[in-house]
C-alpha cells in the first residue's frame, strides 16, 4: 500500500478482529505455552469469543472520534489495540505518531510513595522520557491543584486527588494521538471544566482525540465524529448528533419493546387467572 | 540512544529506585535491613557446619559468605521475578510500556543489595587478614556480568511462563530454594565434593563455577578465567531463551492477566 495514503492518518484499523478464548480465558500464543497447557487443552473445549469482527476504520490526524456502543461492544478492546496493549488476532493496524492511552487514571500509582514521585514515574509509563518528565513536572503538579499534597504518600490522598494527578500526568504528556476511555469526569466540577477546557485546547493543537464514553452529551462536545460499536462490528458512523440520536432512539425502541412485552405478559396472565 | 531504549532505561532506573525506596520506607535500620538478613544466615550456617557438624574448611565464616551473598542475589531476584508479570496484571492491562522492565528492576534491584553487602564482606576479610588487590577490579564485573546475563535470562524465560502456567511461582520456590541451593557450592566449597562429581556439578550448574568464581576473586585475589566458561554457556543459552520466550508471549500477556 501506498504510503501516501497514510499520511494524513493517525490510526487505521484495516479489517481488524479480536478473539477471546473464554473458557480458558488465554491464548496458546506459541507451541511451547500450549504444550506446558496440554492437559487443559485436551480436557477444556475453549469457546471462542469474538469482541470485534472485521473492524475497518480511519482516524485522521487531528480528527477527534467518539466511539460509543452498548457494554461489551468491544469499545475497550478497540483502544487496547489502537494504545499497542493487545495484538489483534488479525487485520492489520496502522499507528502515526505518539499514542498515549488513557485507559485508567493513575495505572501505577504506589500508595507509599509522594504524589511529586508517582507523577514523574506515570510520565515516563505513559510515554516521555525522564528528562522531559522532569520538565513537565510543575505544569503537571500546577494543573492537579494538589499544593503540599504533592509531597505526601499518595495513601493519604482522597480518591478525587488521585483522580487529579492521574489526570494531570496524562494530560501533560504531549500525546499525538490521545486515547480516553471514560475517564473525563473526576474530580469536583470547577477541576472538571478545567480538564474539558484542556482537552479542547488540545484539539486545537490538532491532538488526535479517541474517545470512548457513555456520556452521549460528551460525543457531540468533543468530536468531529462518532463511531457505533455493536456485538463487536461497526453498524454505524457519522456525525456526533446522527449516530448518538440513532443509538438512543434505538435503545429507547428497545426498552419500549420490552416493557410492552411485559405488559403483554401481565395480561396475558390476568386473562389466564 | 532511541526515544524507546531511552524510556526503557529511565523506567528501569525508576522502578529500581522505587523498589529501594518501598523497601526501607518508614524503617528505623532502613540499609541495615538489606546486611541483616544475609548476615544472619551467614551466622547461623556459621554455627551449624562449623561448631556443630564441623566441616574442616579454613576460614569456613569467609567461604560462606563470600558464596552466600552472590547466591541471594541470584535466589531473590528468581523468586520475586517469576511474578514479575502475573502480579502487575492491573498495569500491563491498561499501560503500554517495555514489560521486560518489570523483572529487570527487580533483578537490579537485588543487584544493588549484593553490591552493598561487599563492604561488610571486605572489613571481615580485612579482620582476617585478605587484603584486596587490583584483580577486584576486572573479577568483579566480569562475574557481574556472567551472573547477571544467567538471572536476567532465566528472569524473563520464568516471568513470561507464568503468566500462563502460575504453578511455576511455586515450582521456582521449591526448585531453587530446596534443591538448586544444595546442589550449588554455598554452604560448602567445591573442594569437599567428592572428586570424581567436581567436574560434573561445574558443567552442569552455572551457579557453581560463579559462586567459586565469587572465592576466587574475594579470597585468592584470582580472577577467574575459563573456569565459568560452563557459566557463560548457560547464560548465553538462558539470554536466548528468554529474550526468544518474552518476545514471543509479551503479546498475550494484557490478555492472558
Amino acid at each position: 500500500m501506498p504510503s501516501d495514503i497514510h499520511a494524513d492518518t493517525a490510526i487505521a484499523f484495516e479489517s481488524v478482529s479480536k478473539h477471546y478464548s473464554l473458557s480458558l480465558q488465554k491464548e496458546a500464543t506459541d507451541v511451547k505455552s500450549m504444550l506446558l497447557h496440554l492437559p487443559r487443552f485436551l480436557s477444556n473445549a475453549r469457546r471462542p469469543f469474538v469482541a470485534l469482527d472485521n473492524v475497518s476504520l480511519r482516524i485522521k490526524r487531528g480528527e477527534s472520534v467518539g466511539i460509543v456502543g452498548p457494554n461489551g461492544s468491544g469499545k475497550s478492546t478497540t483502544l487496547r489495540i489502537m494504545a499497542g496493549i493487545a495484538p489483534p488476532t488479525s487485520g492489520k493496524v496502522i499507528a502515526n505518531g505518539r499514542v498515549v492511552g488513557l485507559l485508567e487514571l493513575g495505572s501505577g500509582f504506589h500508595p507509599q510513595i509522594t504524589g511529586r514521585e508517582n507523577a514523574l514515574l506515570n510520565a515516563v509509563l505513559l510515554g516521555l522520557t525522564l528528562a522531559e518528565a522532569r520538565e513537565v513536572l510543575p505544569e503537571i503538579i500546577e494543573f492537579s491543584q494538589l499544593g503540599q499534597f504533592i509531597d505526601q504518600p499518595m495513601r493519604t490522598y482522597s480518591s478525587g486527588m488521585f483522580f487529579r494527578l492521574g489526570f494531570s500526568v496524562a494530560v501533560h504528556v504531549k500525546p499525538e494521538v490521545l486515547l480516553i476511555d471514560e475517564v473525563l469526569a473526576v474530580g469536583d466540577a470547577q477541576f472538571q471544566e478545567k480538564c474539558m477546557n484542556h482537552i479542547h485546547g488540545l484539539r486545537s493543537q490538532g491532538v488526535t482525540l479517541v474517545l470512548v464514553t457513555h456520556d452521549m452529551l460528551s460525543v457531540p462536545k468533543f468530536c468531529d465524529r462518532a463511531v457505533l460499536l455493536e456485538q463487536g462490528r461497526i453498524t454505524d458512523e457519522g456525525t456526533p448528533q446522527q449516530v448518538v440520536h440513532g443509538y438512543l432512539a434505538r435503545v429507547e425502541a428497545l426498552l419500549a419493546l420490552q416493557v410492552e412485552e411485559r405488559q403483554r405478559l401481565k395480561s396475558a396472565q390476568a386473562v389466564a387467572t | 540512544m532511541n526515544r524507546q531504549a531511552r524510556r526503557a532505561y529511565d523506567l528501569l532506573y525508576l522502578l529500581t529506585f522505587r523498589e529501594l525506596k518501598l523497601r526501607y520506607q518508614d524503617t528505623f535500620f532502613g540499609y541495615l535491613w538489606s546486611l541483616v538478613r544475609p548476615l544472619l544466615q551467614g551466622a547461623v550456617l556459621y554455627v551449624v557446619f562449623s561448631k556443630i557438624i564441623r566441616l574442616d574448611v579454613e576460614d569456613y565464616g569467609l567461604v560462606l559468605l563470600a558464596g552466600l551473598f552472590a547466591w541471594t542475589w541470584f535466589h531473590t531476584s528468581l523468586t520475586l521475578c517469576v511474578g514479575s508479570f502475573a502480579s502487575n496484571g492491573a498495569l500491563i492491562k491498561k499501560v503500554y510500556f517495555p514489560r521486560f522492565v518489570l523483572p529487570f528492576a527487580t533483578v537490579l534491584n537485588n543487584g544493588i543489595q549484593f553490591a552493598l553487602s561487599i563492604p561488610v564482606l571486605i572489613i571481615l576479610l580485612l579482620w582476617r587478614g585478605y587484603v584486596p588487590d587490583w584483580t577486584w577490579l576486572i573479577g568483579i564485573p566480569y562475574l557481574v556480568a556472567v551472573q547477571g546475563l544467567l538471572i536476567m535470562g532465566i528472569v524473563l524465560l520464568l516471568a513470561s511462563f507464568n503468566v500462563y502456567f502460575r504453578d511455576l511461582e511455586h515450582l521456582t520456590d521449591v526448585f531453587v530454594g530446596l534443591i538448586w541451593f544444595y546442589l550449588t557450592p554455598v554452604i560448602y566449597p567445591l573442594s569437599i565434593v567428592p572428586e570424581r562429581y567436581q567436574d560434573w556439578l561445574l558443567i552442569l550448574n552455572p551457579m557453581a563455577s560463579i559462586i567459586e568464581g565469587w572465592r576466587d576473586v574475594f579470597l585468592q585475589n584470582q580472577i577467574p578465567g575459563l573456569s565459568l566458561l560452563p557459566a557463560i554457556v548457560f547464560a548465553i543459552i538462558f539470554a536466548a531463551l528468554g529474550s526468544f520466550s518474552f518476545r514471543q508471549m509479551q503479546g498475550g500477556f494484557a490478555d492472558a492477566l
